[in-house]
């Protein structure tokens, strides 16, 4: 029960994007075509729903205070929480590459659409931000597999319906200068206020 | 109508390319379409059935469904003013408070979105468009009587700004207006449009035993464990019977509290076919059926409140008459209206009882709709092509 309200209050009321406005640059550019973003998406959730738990099990086995003792007492207390930047993003960095491959084997129409994002993807704030989340939230295993999948599907739905509006505003007179960019911050900070109507509900 | 044809003829040189007012012609087309357009006008021979429906016309039809609720907030305005004061006023006297407080409101909405507008359709020089009209009436009925009046105007020109003329106008933006400017204020300035704003007091002081309580926030009380017992009795106690909220008279917004005047512009809308009777009966449905589950649940008094309470309590008729049925922001396939009606629904009943930081829910649950409309829309193409190429036998 309680994995499954991180998995809702992950996409609705923690939202990576609105709540946080983490992982903001693939978001702004790769949400010109919805079904680029829904690649994306997918590989957003991918990422956080195998780097999260990953992180966590090195976390509390090799980082963390005193989670070297099994390894016998004279480390018991040795504490390597200060390297906890360092080791999460090359376990992020080696998955992203792992996504990468197996992106370009089964779909090289996706991977060639995601371009220059996808190892992007292995710096979206949104992904190494989960991951010091679930430390300060000291979820348990199976809630940091929970929140790295719901913070993944929070970031999935925000892109595509982000794509879907572009899509549509490809029809409107926008003034000169917003045009692209600009009025694309402005339509993320109007979703945000859409997606407010979330924020305070305790599950 | 022929001498006004001529005056108007007249002046259109000064306003074409290389006139004198080259710069206002949009102006001057304004007011020449308004009266004029669709200037097709039947033959005097012979019968033609011609159906001259465009822009202008649907959106004149908005603003007459939205006057019964517009009249009836007027006197309501009054009549609470009346109650909580515990004053004895007759009929006449209770609308005269009512226009003295709702009239500046609609003024100022007008005259600050409208001017915003104007000054968009001079320098980017795209046709004035009727669309404000609606909005313009919109904003002061979702506001509470007691909203200061610069707050009005910041609102309306935040929206037609913010949510409107950056798109590119008229037809072209995401979010609701009218809706956008009540959203920003209400997470502008809280203090101003939540809490006790609901019935407007002027000069005078509330009566003993006045609780400034409306039917939501009893609801909310309930989740929070602030109080118990049957919320059904708790509204009848404090002056919330179901008749009461069905015609209104119920402190509110100023022209969301009767459901039945909702209802009346509801059969206006549909009638003419400018607003779509697939999303307000959606909407409905979507709250009762969320009303049912929670019923089933029946965690708190709230979840307890009979499903069709949640049609006639705070904004959801008003809403789903007015707000979810804008043409532009809603779903735009008609399998894609049931689905974005039912979802506002369901959301509305949703943060109604999950959430007690914002006692109202629909006003958030059709904005959060209104992101996710073109979605809706385009996964509803996207199926609808697949089936017809399973069709196509090449």
């Amino acid at each position: 029960m309680e994995a499954l309200n991180i998995v809702i209050r992950g996409i609705f009321i923690d939202n990576m994007i609105f709540a946080y406005f983490l992982g903001m640059c693939s978001f702004l550019a790769v949400s010109k075509k919805v079904s680029t973003a829904f690649g994306l998406g997918l590989a957003v959730i991918f990422v956080l729903t195998i780097t999260v738990p990953v992180n966590w099990i090195i976390n509390e086995n090799i980082l963390k205070e005193g989670s070297l003792a099994w390894m016998g007492s004279a480390y018991e207390t040795i504490d390597l929480t200060f390297m906890q930047f360092i080791i999460f993003i090359a376990v992020i960095a080696a998955i992203v590459q792992l996504v990468e491959m197996i992106i370009e084997k089964v779909s090289p129409a996706l991977y060639g659409s995601l371009g220059i994002f996808l190892p992007l993807i292995a710096v979206n704030c949104a992904i190494l931000g989960s991951a010091l989340f679930m430390v300060q939230r000291d979820y348990t295993l199976v809630e940091a597999t929970a929140y790295g999948f719901g913070s993944g599907s929070g970031f999935f739905f925000a892109i595509i319906a982000l794509a879907a509006i572009r899509e549509k505003l490809k029809y409107s007179n926008v003034p000169d200068g917003l045009r692209g960019l600009g009025l694309t911050m402005l339509i993320t900070g109007l979703m945000g206020i859409a997606f407010k109507s979330f924020i305070g509900i305790v599950l | 109508m022929k001498f006004l044809r001529e005056i108007l003829d007249k002046q259109k040189p000064l306003f074409e390319k290389g006139g004198k007012f080259e710069k206002f012609y949009y102006l001057f087309e304004a007011q020449d379409t308004f009266m004029f357009s669709p200037n097709t006008t039947a033959n005097n021979k012979g019968v033609q059935i011609r159906d001259a429906v465009d822009l202008k016309r649907m959106m004149i039809t908005v603003v007459i469904a939205m006057l019964p609720c517009l009249f009836f907030g007027i006197w309501n305005v009054g009549k609470q003013h009346a109650l909580s004061t515990g004053q004895e006023l007759d009929l006449m006297a209770q609308i005269l408070i009512g226009l003295k407080v709702v009239l500046p409101i609609v003024i100022v909405a007008y005259v600050a979105g409208g001017l915003v507008e104007v000054v968009f359709v001079v320098i980017r020089r795209h046709p004035l468009n009727e669309g404000y009209l609606v909005s313009g009436m919109l904003i002061p009925l979702v506001m509470p009587p007691t909203i200061p009046l610069w707050q009005v105007a910041l609102a309306s020109i935040f929206a037609v700004v913010i949510a409107k003329e950056a798109f590119g106008g008229t037809g072209m933006n995401v979010l609701n207006v009218a809706l956008t400017a009540r959203a920003f204020l209400y997470f502008a300035y809280p203090t101003n449009i939540s809490g006790d704003v609901w019935t407007y007091f002027g000069d005078s002081t509330p009566a003993d035993g006045f609780s400034g309580a409306t039917a939501l926030s009893l609801g909310a009380a309930t989740t929070t464990g602030e109080s118990s017992g049957e919320l059904v009795a708790q509204l009848n106690q404090s002056g919330f019977s179901f008749m009461d909220m069905m015609l209104g008279y119920i402190p509110g917004s100023i022209g969301e509290t009767s459901t039945i005047m909702c209802l009346i512009g509801a059969l206006i809308l549909v009638g003419t076919g400018v607003g779509s009777w697939k999303i307000i009966v959606s909407v409905f449905g979507g709250a009762y059926f969320m009303g049912i589950i929670f019923n089933l649940i029946g965690a708190n008094d709230f979840m307890l409140l009979p499903a069709h309470y949640h049609w006639v309590i705070g904004g959801l008729a008003f809403g789903a008459v007015f707000m979810a049925t804008d043409p532009v922001t809603a779903a735009q396939t008609e399998k894609g209206k049931w689905i974005y009606g039912f979802l506002i629904g369901v959301l509305t009943v949703l943060i109604r009882i999950f959430n007690p930081a914002y006692p109202e829910g629909i006003m958030l649950a059709i904005l959060f709709m209104n992101v996710f409309a073109p979605l809706i829309d385009y996964y509803v193409v996207g199926a609808n092509k697949k089936r017809r190429l399973k069709r196509a036998t090449v």
